[in-house]
C-alpha cells in the first residue's frame, strides 16, 4: 500500500466515526439491493432519507465544474437528493482516501466518498482491493441505455476498463477518443499526417514544432501507448497489450515495445526546445494547449473527441485548428466511469446519482454544453433519443465522425501502464543507457514490491 | 538604578525588570507557547523527517534504523548532485543580483527627489504579492509566446515564436531567477534603506567633507552600517530560494529539477521506497540550509572581527 | 532620526533617474499585459492586443468565461478569499499573543542559552517549508489536525513567529525600562502602565509585526497545500492550481489580479501606519 494510504489510515482511525447504526442500515441496504430484493422505488425512498452524495472528481476543467454545479446539482435536487461535488487535483487522492478509510475499519455507510469519476489504473486499484460497492450497473433503470450483450463486440467497453473486468461495478459516464489537432494556418492540408512516419518527416522539415505531454500524466501515457501500438513488430497493434502483465510477461512486453521507444528517442531532437538543448515536455494537457494556442507547436494531442469545437469556442485553441485522423488505425478510444465505493456513506443516494448520470437527459446536456461524448450506447436508445444525441454533438472540423470511428484502438491493460510509464521516465527522460528490456524488468520488479 | 552590563557584552537599557529578578516560572510561561509551537511542530517535523530518512517508520512496518541506505542511494546517484548544483545556482545568482539592485535602490531612496513618496509605495509592491503572481507575470512576459517575444515580432526581429531566445523552461532558469529577483529586491532594499534612514547621513557627509571619494565612503562608512541588515536579509532570501517549490516547478527546465521539486516528485509516487527517498532529499535540503547558515555566520563573524566589533 | 541637511537634497545622477524609472517599469509594467489578458478572448501571437475581446465573446458563450467565471460561484473565489483572510487574521492575533511575552523576556532578560534560543527561534527562516511539509503532515494526522482550519492556522505560526519575535524584541529593546519604572513610581498599576505607557510606545513595532505576519500568512502555499489535504482552499492554492500549467487564460489572469489586490491594500495600509524603520528592525542586528 502506498504510504499516502497509510497516512490517511492513521487519520481516519483517529477521527470520530459515525454511529454504527448508519453503518448497519447501509449494510442491510447494500445486501438487499445486490440480492435484487429492492425495487427502484425503494432505492429512491432510501436515497431521500440519506445524506448528500459525496462525488469526487477531477476539478481541473472549468467547464465541467460549471456543468456539474449548474446542471447536475439542480437535477438531482429535483429527485430529492443533494449532490456535493468535491473537486480534487488527482483522482488518485480520492482512491487513497477510500482505501485509508477502509483500512481503519470504516465500512459501508461510514466512509466519506460515495462516487468517484475514474477509469484505468484507479479503477484497477479499487477493484484489486475489493473496495467497490458491487455490481449495480446492469440493475439501474437507465442500464437499458447500454449494451450488455457480451456477444456484441460493441459492448467491450462496458465490460472492460483498460482491459480489466468491470463486473458492472462501475457505469460508463463519458466516452473519449485521443484526437490530435493541427493548426491549419501553419500546417497546410497537403501535408498528410496519417502515420508516425509522416510525423517524423514533418518534424524534420519543421523541427521543434511539436511536443507531447510527458508521462506519468495520463495524456502522455496515451501518446506513448499509441506509438507502441503503431510500432508493434508483430503488426498486431493493440491486441497483445490488452493482456495483463502476468499473462504477457515483461520480456515479451519489452520486445513488443522496443521499436516504439526507439522511435520516441529518435524524434526527441526534433521536439520543442531541442534546438536550444532542453526538450520541453509539458506537464499536462493545459500546458500543451497553451503552446498550441501560441503557435509554438503546430500539432497538439489530447483526449477530446469534440475538443476542437469546444476549445475554438472558448478561445483556448487557435481559430484555424482542425482535427486529423492520426495515427491511422490506432486512435485510442475509451470510456470513463462512475464507480461507487464499498464504504460509501450514502449508497442509495449514490445509486440515484449514477442513474441520473446515465440518463439521456444528462448525457445529451453534457454533450451539448461541454462537448463530452456520451458514455451511453446510441444504438440502444429510442430513435428520438438517439437523434437528440446526434443533434447535441458539436461539429467536427476537417474529419468526419465515421473516419474517427474507423480508426479506433482500445487502451492498454492497466497493469502494463505503470511499467510503460516508469520505462519512459527512465529511458527517455533520464536517458538511461541500459537496454530497454533491463529497464522494463527493473521497473516491473519495483512496482511489484 | 543600576546599569547592569550583560555578560554577552550587549548594552542594556536598564536593569532587569524593576530591579527584581523575575521568578523563573514566569519566564517559562512567557517563553512557553513560542517554544511549544516551534519545538513541537517545527522541531518535531525536522526530527521526524530525519528519522524517516534513516529508516525509522514503524507505523509503516519499516524499522531498519539506522539505515543510511536511502542517503547512499540518493547521494550516490548523479541526479542529486545535479539538482543540488542547480538549486544553489538559482539561489546564488538571484540573491546576488537582488543585492546589487537593492544597494543601488536604497542609496537612491535616501536622496530626496520629486515623487519619492509615491516611489516608496511602488517599490514595495512585489513584497506584498504572492510568489505565484510573480510566476504568472514571468509567464506572460518572458515566455516564447509572451509579451517580450511579441514586441520582438512587432519590431520585425523575429518571425516565429521559436526564434525568441528560450528564457523559461530551461535549466539556465532565467524565469526562476527573474521571479526571485523581482520578489527579493524590495525585501533587501527595505532592510538596507531602514538602516540608512535610521542612521542618517551625517557620517557620510563628514567623510565627504574630509575628502573621501565615493568608493571610500561606501566601503568605509556605509557598508559597515548596513552589513547586519544585508547579512540577515540575504540569508533569508537565499534560504528561501533553496527551498522554494512553486517557481522551479512551473518555470523550470524539467529533469533534473531542483531539490524541492525532486522531493515532491518522490512523495507523489506510489512506490513506497521513493517516499523514504523523498525524506532523504528533504533532509538533505535541511542540511544544505544548515551548512549555508553556518558558513554565512562564520564569514560574518570574521567580517565583524576585522572591523574590531565582535 | 535623520536630520535634514542640505546634502540629502542632492539631485539624482542621470543613471539613478534612469534606474528608478526602469525599476518601477519592471515592478508595475508586467501587470498591464495581465490586465489585458483578463479581458481577452483570443490573443494569439504576435498580436500586441487581442483580436477578440471578452466583451464580444461573452455574449455568445454558453458557459461563463473570463471574469464571468471568476466572479461566479464556480470558481470558489469567495471561499478561498474568506479562508485566506480569516486564517491570516487569526494567525496574526495568535502570533502577537504568544510572541509578545517572549519578546519582552528576550529583550530584557539574560539567561543561559539565550543566544541558542534566539537562534532556534530564527531557524524557520532558514529551513524551508518543503523540508518540513510532509513530516509536519504526519504529525498533524496524529494530532487530528490535518485537513482542518485550526491546523492550518497553527502551521502558519511556524514561518511567522521568527519575524514577529524579532520585530517585537527590537521595539522592546528600544523602549527603555525607565519609562515603565517612572510610571510605577508615580503610582500607576501594572495594567495602567501597560495600557498607557508601554503599549503606545510599542505600537509601531506591533503594527509592523502584525502586518508582516498577515502578509506572510496570506502568501503561504506549500504548507497550506500539504496540510489542507485539498479540503481547505486559500488564494495561493487556488491560484497555483490555475497557473501550474504554465499558461494563463483569461480567467487565470483575472484570478491573478484579484489575488494581488489584498497585497495592494496591505501596502496602502502599511504605508499609512508604519515607517520603514520599523520593518528594518526585523532584519537588523
Amino acid at each position: 500500500m502506498s504510504s499516502r494510504i497509510k497516512y490517511l489510515t492513521a487519520a481516519a482511525a483517529l477521527a470520530v466515526t459515525t454511529s454504527s447504526f448508519a453503518g448497519e442500515g447501509a449494510a442491510t441496504f447494500q445486501a438487499d439491493f445486490l440480492a435484487g430484493k429492492l425495487s427502484w422505488q425503494n432505492v429512491v425512498q432510501e436515497a431521500q432519507k440519506e445524506g448528500a452524495v459525496q462525488f469526487y472528481y477531477w476539478g481541473g476543467s472549468d467547464e465541467l465544474n460549471v456543468w456539474i454545479d449548474s446542471v447536475a446539482v439542480p437535477a438531482l435536487a429535483e429527485l430529492g437528493v443533494k449532490l456535493v461535488p468535491n473537486r480534487i487535483t488527482g483522482t488518485k487522492d480520492a482512491v487513497d482516501l477510500v482505501l485509508a478509510e477502509a483500512a481503519s475499519g470504516r465500512g459501508i455507510g461510514e466512509g466519506s466518498v460515495d462516487a468517484i469519476w475514474l477509469n484505468g489504473e484507479n479503477f484497477y486499484t479499487l477493484s484489486r482491493q475489493t473496495m467497490l460497492f458491487g455490481s449495480f450497473a446492469q440493475v439501474l433503470p437507465n442500464a437499458d441505455n447500454f449494451e450488455w450483450d457480451p456477444a456484441d463486440q460493441r459492448s467491450q467497453l462496458n465490460f472492460r476498463d483498460f482491459g480489466v473486468e468491470t463486473g458492472s461495478q462501475e457505469i460508463p459516464w463519458s466516452g473519449e477518443q485521443y484526437v490530435c489537432a493541427v493548426n491549419r494556418a501553419l500546417v497546410s492540408t497537403d501535408e498528410t499526417l496519417k502515420t508516425f512516419d509522416d510525423l517524423k518527416a514533418y518534424l524534420e522539415a519543421n523541427p521543434g514544432k511539436f511536443t507531447y505531454v510527458k508521462p506519468p500524466n495520463y495524456v502522455g501515457n496515451t501518446f506513448v501507448q499509441e506509438v507502441v501500438y503503431s510500432f508493434n513488430p508483430d503488426g498486431t497493434g493493440s491486441a497483445p497489450f490488452q493482456k495483463s502483465l502476468e499473462d504477457l510477461g515483461v520480456d515479451e512486453l519489452a520486445r513488443l515495445a522496443a521499436p516504439g521507444f526507439e522511435y520516441l528517442r529518435s524524434i526527441e531532437p526534433q521536439l520543442l526546445g531541442a534546438a536550444s538543448g532542453n526538450v520541453r515536455y509539458p506537464e499536462d494537457a493545459a500546458a500543451s494547449r497553451g503552446l498550441f494556442a501560441n503557435g509554438e507547436t503546430h500539432i497538439h494531442c489530447e483526449f477530446g473527441l469534440f475538443a476542437v469545437a469546444t476549445n475554438r469556442a472558448n478561445g483556448s485553441y487557435p481559430e484555424t485548428a482542425e482535427e486529423v485522423v492520426f495515427p491511422a488505425g490506432n486512435m485510442i478510444k475509451n470510456k470513463n466511469y462512475l464507480a461507487i465505493v464499498a464504504n460509501a456513506p450514502n449508497p442509495a443516494a449514490a445509486l440515484v446519482f449514477a442513474n441520473y448520470m446515465a440518463s439521456v437527459d444528462a448525457q445529451a446536456s453534457k454533450l451539448e454544453v461541454i462537448g463530452y461524448p456520451a458514455g451511453i450506447d446510441p444504438w440502444k436508445l429510442s430513435a428520438t433519443d438517439a437523434q437528440r444525441l446526434v443533434e447535441a454533438a458539436p461539429p467536427h472540423f476537417g474529419v468526419t465522425q465515421d473516419e474517427l470511428d474507423a480508426n479506433i484502438a482500445p487502451d492498454t491493460n492497466a497493469s502494463l501502464v505503470d511499467v510503460i510509464e516508469a520505462t519512459w521516465l527512465e529511458f527517455i527522460e533520464r536517458k538511461a543507457t541500459k537496454p530497454l528490456a533491463e529497464i522494463m524488468a527493473s521497473a516491473a520488479a519495483d512496482l511489484a514490491r | 538604578m543600576q546599569l547592569a552590563t550583560q555578560p554577552s557584552g550587549q548594552l542594556s537599557t536598564g536593569a532587569t525588570d524593576r530591579g527584581v529578578s523575575r521568578p523563573v516560572w514566569l519566564t517559562l510561561v512567557a517563553l512557553g507557547p513560542v517554544t511549544l509551537v516551534l519545538g513541537l511542530l517545527f522541531g518535531g517535523a525536522c526530527l521526524l523527517a530525519v528519522a524517516q530518512s534513516l529508516g525509522f517508520a514503524p507505523w509503516f512496518g519499516i524499522n531498519t534504523f539506522p539505515d543510511f541506505g536511502y542517503f547512499a542511494a540518493l547521494w550516490g546517484g548523479g541526479m542529486f548532485w545535479n539538482a543540488l548544483g542547480l538549486t544553489l545556482y538559482y539561489g546564488v545568482v538571484s540573491t546576488a543580483v537582488a543585492l546589487g539592485l537593492a544597494l543601488l535602490l536604497a542609496q537612491t531612496l535616501v536622496k530626496s527627489f520629486p515623487g519619492r513618496a509615491l516611489y516608496r509605495f511602488v517599490y514595495k509592491l512585489p513584497l506584498m504579492i504572492p510568489y505565484t503572481v510573480g510566476i504568472a507575470l514571468a509567464v506572460i512576459m518572458m515566455g516564447n509566446g509572451g509579451m517580450m517575444s511579441r514586441l520582438a515580432a512587432t519590431l520585425g526581429l523575429i518571425s516565429d515564436p521559436a526564434e525568441f531566445p528560450r528564457l523559461l523552461h530551461t535549466h539556465s532558469g532565467w524565469g526562476i531567477i527573474a521571479v526571485y529577483v523581482w520578489k527579493q529586491t524590495p525585501f533587501i532594499t527595505l532592510a538596507i534603506y531602514a538602516v540608512l534612514l535610521g542612521n542618517g547621513q551625517e557620517k557620510e557627509e563628514a567623510a565627504a567633507i574630509l575628502g573621501a571619494n565615493r568608493r571610500q565612503i561606501f566601503f568605509g562608512v556605509t557598508l559597515p552600517q548596513i552589513m547586519p541588515g544585508i547579512v540577515s536579509a540575504t540569508l533569508i532570501c537565499f534560504s528561501f530560494s533553496i527551498g522554494a517549490f512553486e517557481a522551479p516547478f512551473i518555470l523550470g527546465g524539467g529533469f533534473p529539477d531542483t531539490l524541492p521539486v525532486m522531493a515532491w516528485r518522490y512523495f507523489n509516487d506510489a512506490n513506497y521506497n521513493l517516499q523514504a527517498q523523498g525524506m532523504a532529499t528533504v533532509v538533505s535540503i535541511g542540511i544544505v540550509a544548515g551548512i549555508i547558515l553556518f558558513l554565512y555566520l562564520t564569514a560574518y563573524r570574521n567580517f565583524e572581527r576585522r572591523r574590531g566589533r565582535v | 532620526m535623520a536630520a535634514r541637511n542640505p546634502a540629502s537634497h542632492t539631485t539624482l545622477s542621470p543613471f539613478q533617474k534612469f534606474y528608478l524609472w526602469a525599476f518601477a517599469a519592471v515592478v508595475v509594467g508586467p501587470f498591464l499585459p495581465l490586465i489585458v489578458q483578463s479581458f481577452a478572448f483570443r490573443w494569439e501571437w504576435p498580436n500586441l492586443l487581442p483580436t477578440e475581446w471578452w466583451f464580444t465573446s461573452r455574449a455568445r458563450a454558453r458557459l461563463p468565461q473570463g471574469w464571468d467565471y471568476v466572479f461566479s460561484p464556480h470558481s470558489r473565489l469567495a471561499e478561498a478569499t474568506l479562508n485566506t483572510v480569516s486564517i491570516g487574521l487569526v494567525v496574526m492575533v495568535l502570533c502577537l499573543a504568544i510572541c509578545m511575552p517572549a519578546a519582552r523576556v528576550l529583550a530584557r532578560m539574560e539567561f543561559r542559552g539565550k543566544p541558542a534560543f534566539e537562534f532556534f527561534l530564527s531557524l524557520p527562516l532558514v529551513i524551508p517549508e518543503s523540508a518540513i511539509g510532509i513530516a509536519l503532515l504526519l504529525i498533524f494526522i496524529h494530532l487530528g489536525l490535518a485537513g482542518n482550519i485550526m491546523g492550518i492556522v497553527i502551521a502558519h505560526l511556524i514561518p511567522t513567529i521568527p519575524y514577529m519575535v524579532r520585530m517585537l524584541t527590537a521595539v522592546y529593546q528600544g523602549l527603555g525600562a525607565e519609562f515603565e519604572e517612572q510610571s510605577y513610581v508615580l503610582g500607576a498599576s501594572r495594567w495602567q502602565t501597560f495600557r498607557m505607557v508601554t503599549l503606545p510606545m510599542l505600537m509601531p513595532g506591533i503594527v509592523a509585526g502584525c502586518l508582516f505576519t498577515f502578509l506572510v500568512s496570506t502568501n503561504i502555499f506549500l504548507l497550506t497545500f500539504f496540510l489542507g489535504q485539498g479540503r481547505i482552499i486559500t488564494l495561493p492554492t487556488l491560484l497555483f492550481a490555475k497557473v501550474s500549467s504554465g499558461t494563463l487564460d483569461a480567467s487565470a489572469a483575472g484570478l491573478t489580479l484579484l489575488v494581488s489586490l489584498p497585497g495592494v491594500v496591505l501596502l496602502i495600509v502599511s504605508e499609512h501606519f508604519v515607517k520603514e524603520e520599523a520593518f528594518g528592525k526585523g532584519f537588523g542586528a
